[in-house]
C-alpha cells in the first residue's frame, strides 16, 4: 500500500491511517532486544573505518579503509592490514528505569595488496548487523485458573551478520578509480534462552541454545573521480539471496539489502577533506528473513564532516576530524521507525615511519522513535593500519 | 604542552577502549516496551502416567537396617532384635601384663547404643529389655523359629529403665555363667532382645547396628581385680559359613513376630512392619518427554489414612531413582537398587500415617533424565520408601493405580513446548 494523494493534508491523513494499520497488522514480534538499536537482526555499524567514523561517515565512499566503495582501494599505496575495535557504551531509558550496557565490537578487519601498478586487491570482513545483547525480565505465567508461577527469562544473543568482501580497485588514470567487489554474507546469531522460576523446589530451570546461521551473496561496484579541488566517490551493492538456517534446515530467506551512496569531498586544502555523503539501504529486503511481524524499513544515511590536517605533534601530522550523521535504523521498535543522530570527532596520526596509522574516533549517538523510550550511546572507535 | 596532551589522550582512549572489551550486556528495564511477549509460555497437563505400581515387603533386606527396631504394641506389632557374637575371646590381659585364660566372669553386660527419644517420644512408664539366648541349629533367620526361643529356659537377663534414663546407651546385665560356658566351649553367643511394656502402652526403641556404625557390644569383666580392663566384644557373624556376603549383614538384625504382612492391591505403602517399599512405573507420551523441556513434574499421590501404629508420628517419604538396568524386572530387586536420597534433586515429603489428601512429590529432575533415553537404557520408574524404614513402625499408605479413578496416582507435568525462539 502506498499513499498517493497530492494534497498535503489528505496525504498526511492517509499516512497516519497506514501507520495505524501497519502497527496492528505487524504486531510486535518476538523481539528479545531491550533497546532500540539492535531490534530485528541487529544494529548496522555502518562498515565505517575509524577515520570515516570520526568524520561522521561523510568520507566513506572515498576512504579505502571503509569496505564500502571498492574503487577507493586503488588509493592504497602499499600492502595494508587494518583492524578496528569499537566498544559502545549504551544507555536506554524508559519509565521503568535506565539500562547501562557495554558492547565490544570489532566491526572491520581486512588486508589489501597492490597488484601491478594500478590494481589493489583486498579481502576483508565487516559487521553488517550486530545483534549482541542480553535481556532479562520477569513475568508471571498462569498455570491454571488458580495457580501461577513467577519466572525470570533471560535472552542472550551473541553474533552478527557479516559482510565478507573480496574487492579490487583499479586506477586507469590519475583522475579515475573504479572497483568491484564480491560479497559473501555470513555469520550467526547464537540465541540462548534461560527461564528460572521463583519456586525452585517444584520447578527446574529451562535453558536452550539455538544458532541461526546466515549465508548469502552480493556484488558491488564503484568509482572515484578525482580533481584538484573535489573528489566524488559513489558505489552500489546489489544484494542476492540470503538464507537463515538452523543446522541443516533453512528457516527463511530474503535478499541482501541493496545499497547505493555517494560522497563529495572538497580537497582544496592539502591532506584535508570536507565531505558530504548520502547513502540508501534497502533494508526491507531482509524483512522476509524474520517472523511475519518483523518490519524492516529502507533507510537514508546522510552525513557531513571534515578530515583536516592539523598541527604537527612529534613531527607528525595530526589529523583532526569532526562530523554529523543522521540516519534511519533498519528495524522498527514497537512498530515505530528508529532514527539515529550522531556527533563525531576524531584524531589520526602515523607512527613507525608512516608504517602504522592510528585513528581514534569518539561518537555520541542519540536514537529515538515515537515511543516513551530514549537511547544514547558513546562509542570509541580505534583503528590500526599496518603497512608491512 | 600539546605533546603531553596528545600522549595522555592517546593513553586514556586506548585504556578505555581495551577495558571495554569486557562486555556488560544485561538489560531488561525497557521490557515489555521494547521486548514484548518474550517469555516462553508453559503448558501444564495432568496425566495418568503411572502403571504397574506395586508394594514389596521385606525391604530393606534382613541385616541392612541402620537401626534395630525393638517394638512392642501388643497384638499390633511385635519385633525382636538379634545380635550375634560368634567370636568370644578366651583370654585376657591380667594386671601383671600377662595373658591369662578366662576362667571366670565377674560380670557380663550387653551395651546397647540407642537413638535418644525426644521428649514427645519417651515412654510414660518404665520399659524392660529382656535378653534371651537365641542360638539354634535350626534355620536361624526365620522369625517363627527365632520367636519360639524367647522362653524362660533361655532367659539371660533383663533390666527395667525409667523413661528419663533413655539417653544414649542402655546397659543390660546378662548371666555371666551362660557367657562363660560359651567361652569355655569355644562356641558363639547369640542374643535376642525383647521389649516389655505395660499392657496398655506400646513403645518402639531404636538400637544401633553395625550398618549404622554404632553397634551393640558385650562388656565382660574376667577378673574381680579392678585394675584389669574389661573386655569389650563386638558382634561378629560366621554363618552361613564361608559366605561372608551373606553372613556379614546378619551380625545384627530385626525379626517381626507380629505385623501387617500384606498391603491391599489398591494401595501402595512405605515403611511399616515389616518394612516395605513401593515401585511406580511411568508411561509418559513421547511428544512430551522427548519433544519438550519439562520444567515441573509432580507425582500426585492420594494418601490413605493408616491408624494402626503411631498414627501421628510423622516420617519422611522419599522418591528415589531406580538405578538397575531395565533387564531387571523383579520389583523386589529393582527396589534394592535405588539411588541415595537427593539424587537428581528428588525431594522428600514429611507426613504422618493418619494423614490424608493429595501429596505432591517433585520429580522433575528424574523425569528429565528420561528424555530421549529409550526404556531399554533408562527405566522410567521410581521407588518410594520411608526415611524411617525398619526403624519406626509408621506406615504411610497411598492409593494405587488399581484404586478408584479419583484417587489414583497422577503425574502433573509443566513443560516448555517446542518454540522457534530467536528469530526476530
Amino acid at each position: 500500500m502506498q499513499c498517493r494523494p497530492t494534497h498535503r493534508v489528505r496525504r498526511l491523513i492517509c499516512e497516519l491511517v497506514l501507520a495505524a494499520v501497519a502497527i496492528t497488522r505487524f504486531a510486535p514480534g518476538l523481539q528479545a532486544q531491550a533497546n532500540m538499536s539492535t531490534q530485528g537482526f541487529g544494529y548496522p555499524t555502518g562498515q565505517l573505518s575509524s577515520r570515516a567514523a570520526g568524520s561522521g561517515g561523510s568520507i566513506a565512499e572515498v576512504d579505502p579503509l571503509s569496505p564500502i566503495n571498492p574503487a577507493s582501494l586503488a588509493d592504497l599505496p602499499s600492502r595494508t592490514v587494518f583492524f578496528q575495535i569499537e566498544p559502545e557504551f549504551r544507555s536506554v531509558t524508559t519509565a521503568n528505569g535506565t539500562d547501562h550496557t557495554t558492547t565490544a565490537r570489532y566491526p572491520v578487519v581486512f588486508g589489501a595488496v597492490p597488484v601491478g601498478n594500478r590494481w589493489v586487491v583486498s579481502l576483508g570482513s565487516s559487521t553488517l548487523l550486530d545483534r549482541t545483547s542480553t535481556t532479562t525480565f520477569t513475568s508471571t505465567q498462569p498455570l491454571s485458573a488458580t495457580e501461577s508461577v513467577d519466572m525470570t527469562t533471560k535472552f542472550e544473543i551473541d553474533g552478527a551478520m557479516n559482510d565478507v568482501r573480496l574487492g579490487a580497485g583499479w586506477a586507469p588514470a590519475r583522475w579515475l578509480r573504479v572497483g568491484v567487489g564480491a560479497h559473501a554474507i555470513a555469520g550467526h546469531n547464537r540465541v540462548s534462552v534461560t527461564q528460572t522460576f521463583a519456586d525452585t523446589v517444584a520447578f527446574s530451570p529451562f535453558s536452550q541454545t539455538r544458532v541461526l546461521s546466515f549465508s548469502g551473496g552480493a556484488v558491488s561496484a564503484g568509482f572515484e573521480l578525482v580533481s584538484k579541488l573535489f573528489t566524488l566517490g559513489a558505489s552500489a551493492r546489489h544484494g542476492g539471496t540470503v538464507r537463515m538456517s538452523v543446522e541443516d534446515t533453512v528457516l527463511s530467506h530474503g535478499d541482501v539489502p541493496t545499497r547505493f551512496g555517494a560522497s563529495l569531498s572538497y580537497t582544496g586544502l592539502a591532506n584535508s577533506f570536507f565531505s558530504i555523503r548520502t547513502s540508501r539501504d534497502n533494508w526491507s529486503s531482509l524483512g522476509s528473513l524474520g517472523e511475519p511481524g518483523l518490519r524492516a524499513v529502507d533507510a537514508w544515511d546522510t552525513s557531513v564532516g571534515a578530515d583536516v590536517a592539523g598541527p604537527h605533534v612529534f613531527d607528525r601530522i595530526l589529523f583532526v576530524r569532526a562530523g554529523y550523521r543522521d540516519r534511519t535504523l533498519p528495524f522498527e521498535a514497537s512498530g515505530n521507525t528508529v532514527t539515529e543522530k550522531s556527533v563525531t570527532g576524531g584524531l589520526g596520526t602515523t607512527f613507525a615511519n608512516n608504517r602504522i596509522l592510528t585513528d581514534v574516533a569518539v561518537i555520541r549517538a542519540t536514537r529515538s522513535a515515537n515511543i516513551a523510550a530514549s537511547e544514547h550511546a558513546w562509542s570509541i572507535s580505534l583503528g590500526f593500519s599496518v603497512r608491512p | 604542552m600539546l605533546r603531553k596532551v596528545a600522549v595522555l589522550l592517546a593513553v586514556a582512549t586506548t585504556t578505555f577502549a581495551i577495558a571495554a572489551c569486557s562486555e556488560k550486556l544485561d538489560a531488561g528495564k525497557s521490557c515489555p516496551l521494547l521486548c514484548p511477549e518474550q517469555a516462553i509460555s508453559l503448558v501444564d497437563t495432568t496425566i495418568d502416567a503411572v502403571f504397574g505400581d506395586t508394594t514389596v515387603l521385606g525391604l530393606p533386606p534382613i541385616g541392612s537396617e541402620t537401626y534395630l527396631m525393638l517394638a512392642s504394641h501388643g497384638d499390633t506389632v511385635e519385633t525382636r532384635a538379634i545380635v550375634r557374637f560368634d567370636t568370644l575371646q578366651q583370654s585376657f590381659t591380667a594386671a601383671n601384663n600377662t595373658d591369662s585364660t578366662i576362667t571366670k566372669l565377674d560380670s557380663a553386660v550387653l551395651v546397647l547404643p540407642i537413638a535418644k527419644p525426644d521428649s514427645a517420644h519417651r515412654p510414660s512408664s518404665p520399659i524392660t529389655i529382656e535378653v534371651y539366648d537365641v542360638d539354634t541349629a535350626a534355620t536361624d533367620t526365620v522369625a517363627s523359629i527365632l520367636g519360639s526361643l524367647f522362653r524362660p529356659d533361655r532367659f539371660l537377663g533383663s533390666k527395667t529403665f525409667a523413661p528419663e534414663s533413655l539417653l544414649d546407651t542402655l546397659r543390660v546385665p546378662i548371666s555371666p555363667d551362660s557367657v562363660l560356658v560359651r567361652i569355655d566351649s569355644g562356641t558363639h553367643l547369640r542374643v535376642g532382645l525383647r521389649l516389655v511394656t505395660p499392657a496398655t502402652q506400646g513403645y518402639d526403641l531404636r538400637i544401633g547396628t553395625t550398618n549404622g556404625g554404632n553397634s551393640a557390644s558385650l562388656r565382660l569383666r574376667p577378673s574381680s581385680d579392678t585394675a584389669v580392663k574389661p573386655l569389650v566384644i563386638s558382634p561378629v557373624s560366621r554363618t552361613p559359613a564361608n559366605e561372608p556376603f551373606l553372613s556379614g549383614p546378619l551380625v545384627d538384625y530385626t525379626i517381626v513376630l507380629v505385623g501387617q504382612t500384606t498391603t491391599p492391591a489398591t494401595e501402595l505403602a512405605v515403611g511399616g512392619i515389616p518394612s516395605r517399599r513401593s515401585l511406580l512405573r511411568f508411561n509418559i507420551p513421547s511428544r512430551i518427554i522427548d519433544s519438550t523441556t519439562v520444567v515441573r513434574a509432580s507425582l500426585q499421590l492420594t494418601q490413605a489414612p493408616n491408624r494402626r501404629v503411631d498414627p501421628h508420628d510423622s516420617v519422611y517419604v522419599f522418591p528415589l531413582a531406580i538405578l538397575a538396568t531395565p533387564a531387571v524386572s523383579d520389583p523386589a530387586t529393582l527396589l534394592r537398587f535405588v539411588s541415595s536420597a537427593g539424587l537428581v534433586g528428588l525431594d522428600s515429603l514429611r507426613m504422618a500415617p493418619a494423614d490424608s489428601g493429595v501429596r505432591s512429590f517433585e520429580i522433575v529432575g528424574l523425569v528429565r533424565t528420561w528424555r530421549n533415553q529409550p526404556q531399554t537404557v533408562s527405566p522410567r520408574a521410581l521407588g518410594l520408601l520411608s526415611g524411617a524404614e525398619a526403624q519406626l513402625p509408621a506406615e504411610i499408605d497411598f492409593f494405587s493405580s488399581r484404586a478408584s479413578a479419583a484417587v489414583r496416582p497422577r503425574l502433573r507435568i509443566t513443560y516448555v513446548p517446542q518454540t522457534s525462539y530467536g528469530v526476530p
